[in-house]
C-alpha cells in the first residue's frame, strides 16, 4: 500500500513542479520571466483496485495541487507546491469490510531551478536546468480514525523533511517540444517510518496539432502530448526494519492534450502503468487521471 | 518671379513641410528578433518585460519569425541595451535590433 501511494504522490509532486507550459507530469527548463509568476492548479485522481490478495484493497486518492512559480531572474525560478489530498482505502479483513479515509493539506515542497545552459536560435531553444528542493512536513502526520492511528500512506503529510534534486533538459521548436528529466528524492524518518528513496526518469514529447500553419501574431497552440515516467522506489523502513511489501519500479505512459495561449494553459492526461515490478504484495496502480490549468501573470 | 510662380513655390514648400512634419511626428518603431521564442506562453513574458520599458506604446509579436515590433510613444526612443536587458529578463536572447524605417509598417 505504501508503494502505490508513494508512486502516486511522486507523480503528483513532480507533475506539480511543471508550472510552466510543457510536460504534464514533470518539470521543464523553460523560463519564468523575472518578477513574474506562473500559477498552476492540478487535479489528480488515482485508482488502485486490482489487488489479488484476500484483503482486496481498493485505494483512491484525489489530489489538488497548487503551484506558484516566481521568476527571481530570467535564469532562476522558485517554485512552491502545496497539495491537498483526499485518500480512501477500502479493504476486507476477515469477514469485515473496512473503510479508512483522510483528507487534508499535504507537505509543502519548495524548489529552486537554475538555467545552467541555454542556446537560443530563431524559433527554437535548448536548455538544461538543474533543480534542488526540500519538502517540509506541513501536512498532518498523526491523523486517527475510529480504528486508531492511520498508516503513513493515508496520512496527508509524511512528518519528515525530505530533499529532492535533479536536472531537466528542454528542446523546444515551433513544431514540437522534447523534455527529459532525471530526479532523486531522499526521504528521512519520521514517527518511526521512513519512505524509501525514489529516483525517476521522465521523457515528454509535445507536438503541435493546431494550428497546422502559423500565421501572423501569436496564435494559441494545441499540443498532442506523450510522456513516459520510470519511477523506482526503494523499500520503506518501519522502526528500522525494511518492509518487503514496499518499493519497486513502475513505468507510466501518459497520452494527453494541452491547449496553450499567451496567458493560460489547460491540459489533461491519463498516466497508464504499462509495467509494474513491485515488491511483495505492494498494490499496483490502475491509472492516474490528471487535469488542470496554468496562468501567467 | 511672377506671382503665379511664387504661389506655386509657396504651396510646394508648404506641402514639403507638412510631409516632413508628418514623417518626423511618426513614432519610431523597432524590430527585435528574439531567439528562443517558440510558444505562446513564452511570448507573454517577453511582451510584459518590453511593455514595462519607458515610452513603449504598442507591441506586435509574430511567433513564426520570432520578432517583436515595438512602437514608441511620440518623442520617445528605444535603445538596444534596454531592449536586450528586457528580453534577457524574460529568459530569452535578443538576436538583432533595428529601427524600422518610417512608413515600412504601413499596410502590415
Amino acid at each position: 500500500m505504501h508503494t502505490v501511494l508513494k508512486l502516486a504522490m511522486s507523480s503528483l509532486s513532480l507533475a506539480a513542479a511543471a508550472a510552466w507550459g510543457a510536460p504534464i507530469t514533470f518539470n521543464t527548463a523553460l523560463p519564468v520571466h523575472e518578477g513574474g509568476y506562473v500559477w498552476r492548479e492540478q487535479l489528480v485522481f488515482m485508482q488502485s483496485a486490482d489487488d489479488p490478495t484476500p484483503a482486496r484493497r481498493d485505494m483512491q486518492v484525489t489530489g489538488l495541487v497548487s503551484v506558484l512559480g516566481y521568476g527571481v531572474t530570467g535564469d532562476f525560478a522558485l517554485f512552491g507546491m502545496l497539495p491537498w489530498f483526499d485518500k480512501r482505502l477500502d479493504m476486507r479483513m476477515g469477514e469485515q469490510d473496512l473503510s479508512r479515509s483522510q483528507s487534508g493539506v499535504g507537505d509543502l515542497t519548495v524548489l529552486g531551478r537554475y538555467t545552467a545552459y541555454q542556446y537560443d536560435a530563431p524559433g527554437r531553444t535548448l536548455r538544461v536546468a538543474p533543480f534542488l528542493g526540500v519538502k517540509a512536513p506541513t501536512g498532518e502526520d498523526d491523523a486517527h480514525d475510529g480504528l486508531g492511528l492511520l498508516p503513513p500512506a493515508l496520512q496527508p503529510g509524511s512528518g519528515s523533511w525530505d530533499a529532492l534534486g535533479g536536472a531537466v533538459l528542454t528542446y523546444q521548436t515551433l513544431d514540437f517540444q522534447i523534455d527529459s528529466q532525471v530526479s532523486y528524492q531522499a526521504n528521512r524518518e519520521a514517527n518511526g517510518f521512513q519512505a524509501g528513496n525514489r529516483w525517476q526518469v521522465d521523457g515528454s514529447l509535445q507536438y503541435r496539432l493546431l494550428p497546422r500553419r502559423l500565421g501572423a501574431g501569436v496564435p494559441a497552440f494545441l499540443y498532442g502530448v506523450l510522456e513516459a515516467n520510470l519511477v523506482h522506489s526503494a523499500k520503506d523502513r518501519a522502526n528500522g526494519i525494511s518492509d518487503p511489501n514496499s518499493g519497486g519500479t513502475t513505468l507510466f505512459i501518459t497520452p494527453g492534450l494541452q491547449y496553450v495561449t499567451r496567458k493560460w494553459i489547460v491540459e489533461a492526461g491519463v498516466q497508464i502503468p504499462v509495467s509494474q515490478d513491485l515488491n511483495g504484495t505492494a498494490l499496483e496502480t490502475d491509472y492516474l487521471f490528471t487535469t488542470g490549468f496554468r496562468i501567467n501573470f | 518671379m511672377n506671382f503665379r510662380v511664387l504661389t506655386q513655390r509657396m504651396f510646394l514648400t508648404l506641402a514639403l513641410a507638412l510631409v516632413a512634419t508628418g514623417v518626423l511626428a511618426a513614432p519610431p518603431s523597432y524590430r527585435l528578433a528574439v531567439g528562443g521564442l517558440a510558444c505562446p506562453f513564452c511570448a507573454y513574458g517577453v511582451e510584459k518585460k518590453l511593455s514595462a520599458l519607458a515610452g513603449v506604446e504598442r507591441l506586435e509579436t509574430n511567433i513564426e519569425d520570432g520578432s517583436v515590433i515595438v512602437t514608441m510613444q511620440d518623442g520617445m526612443t528605444l535603445d538596444e541595451a534596454s531592449a536586450r536587458r528586457a528580453v534577457k529578463a524574460a529568459g530569452f536572447s535578443l538576436r538583432t535590433f533595428e529601427q524600422v524605417p518610417p512608413g515600412a509598417l504601413e499596410g502590415q
